[in-house]
């Protein structure tokens, strides 16, 4: 297994968020205080720069089966562009507060975004419209995550978090944690809702149950989390080690975690799409790939220029997009 | 990929105290350099091609709703937006809300290892208001918080106060931080280096006590040196009614104000001893035998009657605050004077005229440390046994962590050949060894700021650390 360069480009600034267009034909990456940049996957050109927002943009979200980006900024606006044309075509203004996380509903639901906005959450609707206003949080929202059918939205806080329901918009669950709160991930099969917590821990709750599991023993704060597409593994920040929990049957309570060894912190984390493999990042710059069910886990490894602030995978898994400190973005084959 | 930290400088101040002055001044004067700006949600600062970011407190309470252990997640937030910026900043400014705790902004901080790594709390500067500022160190307890943790202070608006009472808001504020520097201005017209890269923090400056800071706790108040033939004189203590106020007297400042007078206000305790010579040593050894003197069975001594020198503790009953006592000198020579409490007026008069005294002192009182905000810094030379000296801070920091608002020390421990620099805010603490003391003295400085101190108990407890 090997990782080759595909295609390398420059942002402006650090790369805050990347995502891939659905059909898998563009490469959203933002800049942390710069413009939106829409890159051909094939060859790396690029196709438009969306101008962002004011003061920069923080998370872009492509809505599911179309070429319509979502972008959420400093501005406090959420922005739709059509990324064909590279035209800005409606924003929503939810205030002063920072737009910091955006996620659009997945499964057959109409479509929804969701986008927290400090203490504020809200549905839009494709048009920018304002579908439903929440009840503020209690605290500044960290972290967003959709239950992978789309009934509910789980939002985090320093607190807790809370299952906010797609359809009736009620809440389905409130669940409190007394710290904060860096990272949420469903698994795949929706029987686990995960977060990465400041003290430094992972929590597990299975809200079908009502079952709680707490694995602490982190060296720093938890803030990646990335769930493999079978929803048996679990994969985690927080140490020089990438922890993998397995996640079957009861859960991963009194289970040894697979450790991925990295020789500095782990920066990011992300299973591929549709197959097994784990790519995750370290503060040396390493990127490196794994099989965690294997007794030789490791498949291949790449030493970047700085380390990576972001990995995404493209909708086939066959290139893996990086987004570094530096701003740069590289996008490598992941080849046999 | 290693970057030193990013210096912080908080700014607190209640409304009014000129703290966006400060800021503008330190924004314009140092426009060559990146600085980034948080400011509350108040905040009206307006430098062009200044990056300001306007910021709504959010407390984190890390601990079920204990302030000691809260954090500022806006601050959290913001920061680390701000390492993400290509062009990296030369420094942070930080100001807080008139009514700010600082202890959660400082406490941010201390949050976790990524924030150590980046950041570096490099002072927090207050702002106080001279005119105003008496009433609400009187009224409420944030601007006695804001004092306590401030690395500076500007007092500020000196122009509209009076010489006197600027000089008693300068011994109130002392008397709450001993270990900040106090400047006064107008305008908050300062030099930047004093507000900026001080290291504050790492008690860069800790170790130039302020020496009266360090001292001991003694039973008096105050002492003074009178020389004095044989015979009978008058001791006046207070100002009778229509009586002029005399300018001569003996006691510097005029810091009535808060004075807190403990036991009855008729009543002062008073010894008067021979004192062999006029120095350093015969003061010291004096001194010594006045302290337990004071602990000793009073002699209750009616206006009209005598005062005597020699080891006799008085108790001076006074009439409303004012008496006057028959003064009788044996011997010739020079006395010290004690006084129990040192904010009453006295004056000792030869044949109608008024002594000044030739040699006078404060001293803190053991009561002073009562539950208002007050320094304790201890000073010694010794190596400390390391795992002693953990147990302790951590116990310290246990039952009193609530009290203790700042805590600073270089210290010199058995087996290291560097400094041992810690500093804590309430709970949170940071230690690490620094730099090889070289041909510096051996000697450990530590100081305390925060409610409840017991001068006492602290110095045993630090003395019981030291290696045997």
């Amino acid at each position: 297994m090997q990782l080759t360069k595909h295609w390398v480009a420059q942002l402006e600034d650090y790369a805050i968020d990347l995502a891939w267009s659905p059909d898998g034909s563009l490469l959203a990456a933002a800049s942390a205080s710069g413009p939106i940049g829409l890159y051909g996957a094939a060859e790396g050109g690029r196709r438009h720069e969306l101008p962002g927002h004011e003061g920069g943009a923080n998370a872009v979200a492509w809505r599911p089966g179309t070429l319509v980006l979502a972008s959420g900024g400093q501005d406090g606006a959420v922005k739709f562009w059509d990324a064909a044309a590279g035209q800005h075509v409606a924003t929503a203004a939810l205030g002063r507060a920072w737009v910091e996380h955006l996620a659009w509903r997945p499964g057959p639901g109409a479509p929804l975004l969701g986008a927290a906005a400090g203490r504020k959450f809200v549905f839009l609707a494709p048009d920018a419209s304002l579908r439903h206003e929440f009840r503020d949080a209690p605290k500044t929202i960290t972290a967003l995550a959709w239950h992978p059918q789309g009934g509910c939205a789980a939002v985090a806080y320093f607190g807790g978090v809370c299952l906010w329901d797609a359809d009736d918009m009620r809440a389905q669950k409130e669940y409190a944690y007394g710290n904060g709160i860096h990272a949420l991930a469903w698994s795949p099969d929706g029987r686990w809702l995960v977060s990465g917590n400041q003290d430094p821990s992972v929590h597990l709750w299975m809200p079908e149950t009502d079952v709680e599991l707490q694995m602490s023993g982190y060296e720093t704060k938890v803030r990646h989390l990335s769930f493999d597409p079978a929803s048996r593994w679990l994969a985690t920040s927080g140490s020089q080690d990438a922890c993998v929990w397995d996640c079957t049957g009861a859960g991963p309570e009194g289970r040894e975690p697979v450790m991925l060894p990295h020789a500095a912190a782990v920066c990011a984390a992300a299973f591929q799409n549709a197959h097994g493999l784990l790519a995750t990042a370290s503060q040396d710059g390493a990127v490196m790939l794994w099989s965690p069910e294997r007794p030789q886990p490791m498949r291949a490894t790449v030493k970047m220029p700085a380390p990576a602030a972001r990995l995404a995978w493209s909708p086939d898994d066959r290139q893996l997009a990086i987004g570094t400190e530096q701003g740069v973005v590289y996008v490598l084959r992941c080849e046999r | 990929m290693d970057h030193p930290p990013i210096p912080v400088t908080v700014l607190t101040g209640f409304l009014g105290s000129g703290k966006t002055t400060l800021l503008n001044r330190i924004l314009s004067e140092r426009h060559g350099r990146k600085l980034a700006v948080i400011e509350n949600e108040f905040g009206e600062v307006g430098v062009d091609n200044q990056l300001v970011i306007q910021s709504e407190e959010e407390l984190f309470e890390m601990n079920n709703g204990c302030i000691c252990c809260s954090v500022r997640g806006d601050l959290i937030r913001i920061l680390g937006r701000l390492l993400k910026r290509k062009d990296r900043l030369d420094g942070i400014l930080i100001e807080t809300t008139g009514l700010a705790n600082p202890a959660p902004v400082a406490q941010t901080f201390f949050t976790d290892d990524e924030m150590r790594r980046n950041f570096r709390l490099d002072g927090i500067v207050t702002v106080v208001d001279a005119k105003h500022v008496a009433a609400h160190l009187d009224a409420d307890d944030e601007s006695v918080k804001q004092i306590a943790f401030a690395d500076v202070i500007l007092l500020n608006k000196t122009d509209l106060v009076a010489p006197a009472a600027l000089a008693a808001l300068e011994k109130r504020v002392r008397g709450i931080n001993a270990v900040a520097s106090v400047t006064r201005t107008r305008n908050c017209d300062v030099p930047l280096d004093r507000v900026l890269d001080i290291g504050g923090f790492n008690l860069g400056r800790a170790t130039e006590l302020d020496p009266k800071f360090l001292e001991a706790e003694y039973p008096f108040e105050w002492a003074g040196a009178y020389p004095l033939p044989a015979g009978r004189h008058e001791l006046v203590i207070g100002h009778g009614p229509g009586e002029e106020h005399d300018h001569d007297h003996a006691h510097e400042g005029g810091d009535h104000h808060h004075h807190h007078h403990h036991g009855n206000e008729n009543e002062l305790d008073l010894a008067v001893l021979p004192l062999p010579a006029l120095d350093e040593q015969a003061v010291g050894a004096v001194r010594d035998t006045a302290v337990p003197l004071f602990a000793d069975w009073e002699n209750r001594v009616k206006p009209g009657e005598a005062v005597t020198a020699g080891s006799r503790l008085h108790r001076l009953l006074l009439d409303d605050g004012h008496a006057a006592f028959p003064l009788e000198i044996a011997q010739p020579g020079l006395f010290l004077v004690f006084e129990g409490c040192g904010e009453e007026p006295l004056h000792i008069r030869v044949a109608g005229e008024t002594v000044k005294p030739v040699w006078q002192a404060d001293y803190h009182a053991a009561h002073e440390h009562s539950a208002a905000v007050s320094s304790v810094g201890i000073q010694q030379p010794g190596e400390l046994d390391g795992k002693r000296l953990n147990e302790w801070i951590s116990t310290l920091l246990q039952v009193q962590g609530n009290d203790i608002y700042r805590m600073k020390g270089v210290l010199n421990v058995k087996g290291a050949a560097k400094r041992l620099v810690f500093q804590g805010i309430h709970m949170l603490f940071d230690a690490k060894f620094d730099r090889d003391w070289g041909a510096e003295p051996r000697v450990n400085t530590l100081v305390f700021i925060g409610k409840n101190l017991n001068r006492a108990a602290l110095n045993e407890a630090f003395r019981g650390c030291l290696a045997t």
